[in-house]
């Protein structure tokens, strides 16, 4: 991988990780009316940042992240959830949307908005999140680091991990009158 | 709210609420909260005893909450003098084994919150399942009170026998409690209604649906002798008696397990007239009585012999209402009644001999009458109770149980005569073990062991036993106060209670009620002589070892399924998997070849030169994919193929697709890319011998052609013979005016689809998330598990990739 980390494939990929993001929010937010959407910019979001892990190192990019990308999936699953549950209070459907169209905005102008964007952030982040996850797990074993850190491994691990297969073999009850014959 | 559904709410509901509060406040007020949680029971009492004032004037109440109303499941109860019964013996038992069970812990108790919210909860549960008014509403409920009996049983979880006992009380009650689901089911199907009301005031549809109804009642009968221990689920009952002995007490002698005689009583109006009823029931129980009587007299464990006990008397109940008139029967209260003064005391009793001497094994017990007078005393009046000594009500019990059992004598033949048999010899057996646990705890000389052992037992934990003695004994003295009691809870077709009285003059009952009495004392005698020696339990009569280890063998079976189907390459499932889809789908299509050979044709006017070019391409990628030995090489070219989709995409004016796949190629194309770094380089360049064997690739390409031309097949199929009316059109027409959005792709996956795009991002997070936890357990050896529950360090990918 050193052999990648040029200073001009650095300074290109910086570069590009601008731009692709910007892409990718570009992509987000016409997704209701042109092409792109939730998925779509997600997966360009993550290219992005396996692009920067690529030109930066991992270490330097989990340094420069400080959170765990499946907080953000968690955080995009609890969105949408939210956008979906939230009619239910004001006793609609749920995931019903509703749309408002703004007119008179400072620089804007005319604005359309609809609770269906949240709902495809949520999807978004999910994306982005799980994909860089995942990638980085792998990208850090090609790299021979330890797929997950320990606390990492706290994280995700069962509270009680026990081999699957090697389980001793449960026996009988010992029923409670199981006489003793010769004590008296 | 009125009055009555105030006092259901308070009864019922408060409990099912306060218990997670108990659970909560348990870590603050440590084993205080033993006093907050008997408020609980006590206020249940109160409003039950409210109800019951007013019980004689509205002979039947319905209470109703709507729960879910699309189901016809309300949140109804049933307010009779059934449920009120049993409702009454459960809040009140429920006070005094939770006052029991305070000074039973101790100060230092700990989980106390834990323990007395679990009791609550199954109080609770308890009372839901009496006063239900709808038969799924009563399944709920009933499995709730497995579900805390078996937390309670369990509740010393550190020891295995308690483990073990939970599980096998859970298996036994949950399953046949399922048959009790099935049951319910087919009543309601059957007779339209689910509704306790409903179904006692009307007549069962007994010439149309016989059948289906014998088939409801046999489940419903089968969800009762699971629950109440009836042969062949008895086993279970003693296993459970590794649960602190506060908890045997309540569950395992006088509520939970009546709740099979608290069934049997519900439905008796329904279905005594059925044609199985009496013999099932009547062979069934009355086995069981006496199994659990002669059972009872082999066991040594003082908890054993009372729980075998409590398995014989409730055979007899069972087979009580088994062989019941019509109209209904006469002393059901009594008996329950009885049972519940002599064997909730006794079960307490013998937990405070647990507890202040160290043993429950009765041979290495005696003398302590002089230590524990006042539990002495009432260890005596209870006992004799159990063994039917007139002045207690268990002689007034006993009395009507012989004089009943002549009864049937007369109006069933065979089976009265078996039913006469086996309580009689019961009752003999019974009044044996009734004097051996009276005089093998209290008399004789004290063992050595246990004076240096012993330690009195606070008055608080003597209190409930002494209460229930003293009912047992001042009831059994004045038996007329019970009259207008049990008259007022009488419910018609169940049962009508007569006027009890001591005495009934020189009756035939009461001879052979002496008889059985001093032949008692005969057979106690027999084992004294032979010191015992002959009382071990048969193997035969094993049935929780038997059930114990068909569970292994069954567990044993399924690994050795695993062992057989499984491979560790998950390449090998890879051909099973597309055979099976193309052998399906294939063969389908071959098998309608004739009417399919039409729609097969491809029509070649529609074809387009540019789209042909890139599809030819496409197959040219392809074709590199197969003849490229370097899977870099191959990969990229597979790369290409799946780009060149893209365009094909395009071609078709599906811009969102197009971009989808341009992105999706991109990151798996990525993906792939780190997972073959991870390889060494000589695998990279595609080693010759790595090739499978000739017949195996010849399998291979065959199943390739497989699904490409299966594909193909269908492909051509679906555009020869379009939908009339595809589902996208209504899509892209509403797309603006309901979705307010003109990306029609995009709506349906916000909007339309809205929840299916949840449901897959949900997925999305769970199975990642099931990844990371693959990832560690990746390859560790159990040496590695026991180094602690992370393993060593490295886990994961720990095999590092070789150069």
């Amino acid at each position: 991988m050193s052999g990648l980390r040029s200073y001009i494939f650095k300074a290109a990929v910086r570069l590009l990780f601008f731009l692709v993001n910007v892409f990718a929010l570009y992509l987000l937010l016409r997704g209701h009316n042109l092409p792109g959407g939730g998925f779509i910019a997600g997966l360009a979001s993550a290219i992005a940042l396996v692009l920067l892990s690529l030109a930066i190192g991992l270490e330097e990019l989990h340094r420069v992240m400080r959170f765990d990308p499946m907080r953000m999936a968690a955080a995009g699953l609890a969105m949408a959830a939210v956008t979906g549950a939230a009619p239910l209070l004001f006793g609609r459907p749920f995931l019903e949307h509703f749309d408002a169209h703004l007119t008179g905005l400072p620089l804007l102008g005319e604005l359309h908005v609809g609770t269906a964007l949240a709902f495809d952030i949520g999807v978004f982040l999910v994306v982005v999140g799980i994909a860089c996850k995942i990638m980085f797990a792998l990208g850090k074993s090609t790299q021979r680091l330890r797929a997950l850190v320990a606390e990492e491994e706290r994280r995700y691990s069962a509270p009680v991990e026990q081999p699957i297969e090697e389980e001793p073999p449960i026996r009988a009850a010992t029923n409670p009158s199981t006489p003793s014959p010769h004590v008296s | 709210m009125d009055a009555t559904e105030l006092c259901v709410a308070l009864a019922l509901g408060l409990p099912l609420l306060g218990s997670p509060l108990i659970a909560l406040a348990g870590r603050r007020l440590g084993s205080r909260v033993g006093w907050l949680a008997l408020a609980f029971p006590l206020i249940s009492t109160g409003a039950l005893l409210t109800l019951a004032a007013g019980v004689g004037r509205m002979p039947r109440r319905v209470v109703e909450w709507p729960w879910i109303p699309t189901l016809g499941l309300n949140l109804s109860f049933l307010v009779d003098g059934l449920s009120l019964f049993f409702g009454l013996i459960v809040s009140a038992m429920g006070c005094l084994v939770v006052f029991h069970a305070i000074f039973y812990l101790g100060r230092d108790a700990k989980h106390a919150g834990r323990f007395h919210a679990t009791m609550v909860l199954f109080m609770a549960a308890m009372l839901g399942t009496v006063f239900a008014n709808h038969l799924l509403l009563l399944f709920v409920f009933w499995e709730l009170t497995g579900i805390a009996s078996f937390l309670l049983i369990g509740f010393l979880h550190e020891q295995k026998e308690a483990r073990v006992g939970a599980r096998q009380a859970l298996l036994v009650t949950g399953s046949t409690g399922l048959a009790l689901l099935v049951g319910a089911v087919l009543v309601q199907q059957v007779s339209g209604t689910g509704r306790l009301d409903a179904l006692l005031s009307a007549q069962l549809p007994w010439e149309q649906h016989g059948s289906l109804l014998t088939a409801a009642m046999l489940l419903l009968l089968l969800g009762a002798f699971g629950k109440s221990a009836q042969l062949p689920f008895h086993f279970w009952l003693p296993n459970a008696m590794t649960a602190p002995t506060p908890v045997s007490a309540y569950l395992h002698s006088a509520t939970m397990v009546k709740l099979g005689v608290f069934l049997v009583a519900r439905i008796y109006p329904l279905f005594v007239e059925a044609e199985p009823w009496a013999p099932l029931l009547g062979t069934i129980a009355f086995t069981t009585m006496i199994l659990g009587a002669v059972l009872a007299l082999l066991s040594h464990d003082l908890k054993a012999i009372l729980a075998y006990s409590t398995v014989s008397q409730l055979g007899y109940l069972i087979g009580y209402y088994g062989l019941g008139p019509a109209d209904g029967v006469e002393c059901d209260y009594l008996h329950i009644l009885n049972h519940v003064f002599y064997k909730g005391g006794l079960f307490m009793i013998v937990g405070i001999v647990a507890h202040a001497a160290g043993i429950r094994d009765i041979r290495q017990l005696g003398g302590l009458f002089g230590r524990m007078p006042l539990l002495g005393v009432a260890t005596l009046v209870a006992a004799a109770t159990m063994a039917g000594i007139p002045g207690t009500t268990g002689f007034l019990s006993k009395e009507m149980m012989l004089k009943e059992i002549f009864g049937a004598l007369r109006d069933h033949d065979a089976l009265g005569l078996y039913a006469t048999a086996c309580v009689a010899l019961t009752s003999v057996v019974k009044v044996a073990f009734s004097v051996r646990l009276f005089a093998n705890i209290f008399l004789g000389p004290m063992p050595s062991r246990i004076q240096r052992h012993f330690h009195a037992p606070s008055i608080g934990m003597q209190l409930p036993p002494a209460i229930l003695a003293g009912c047992a004994l001042g009831l059994g003295l004045f038996p007329g106060v019970l009259d207008a009691p049990l008259r007022a809870l009488a419910v018609e077709g169940v049962n009508r209670p007569q006027h009890l009285s001591l005495w009934h003059g020189f009756t035939l009952e009461l001879a052979v009620s002496s008889l059985v009495v001093a032949l008692g004392f005969g057979l106690y005698w027999l084992g004294e002589r032979t010191r015992w020696r002959w009382h071990i339990i048969p193997r035969a009569l094993r049935f929780d070892l038997a059930f114990e280890a068909g569970l292994e063998a069954f567990s044993g079976f399924t690994v050795r399924v695993t062992r057989v189907l499984r491979s560790d390459r998950p390449v090998d499932y890879l051909p099973i998997l597309i055979a099976f889809a193309v052998g399906l789908v294939g063969g389908t299509l071959l098998w309608n070849l004739p009417r399919l050979a039409g729609l097969l044709m491809p029509d070649w006017t529609a074809v387009h030169p540019l789209r042909t070019m890139v599809a030819a391409l496409i197959a040219l990628a392809l074709v590199g994919v197969l003849v490229l030995r370097s899977w870099t090489a191959q990969l990229l070219s597979l790369g290409v193929a799946g780009f060149l989709t893209c365009f094909y995409f395009v071609l078709y004016r599906a811009p969102d697709l197009a971009l989808t796949q341009i992105l999706v190629e991109t990151v798996t194309l990525l993906l792939v890319l780190l997972l073959l770094a991870r390889f060494p380089r000589s695998a990279q360049a595609g080693e010759e011998a790595r090739r499978p064997a000739p017949l195996r690739r010849l399998f291979h390409a065959l199943l390739a052609l497989g699904v490409g031309g299966t594909v193909t097949a269908l492909v051509l199929m679906v555009t020869a013979d379009p939908h009339p009316e595809p589902i996208g059109r209504g899509l892209l027409e509403q797309t603006i005016p309901l979705a307010k959005g003109s990306n029609a792709v995009n709506t349906i996956l916000v909007d339309f689809r809205g929840f299916d795009t949840l449901g897959e991002i949900t997925v999305l997070v769970i199975a990642s998330l099931g990844c990371l936890g693959l990832l560690m357990r990746y390859k560790r050896t159990p040496e590695e598990y026991r180094q602690g529950p992370l393993g060593p360090p490295g886990a994961g990918f720990a095999n590092e990739p070789e150069e």
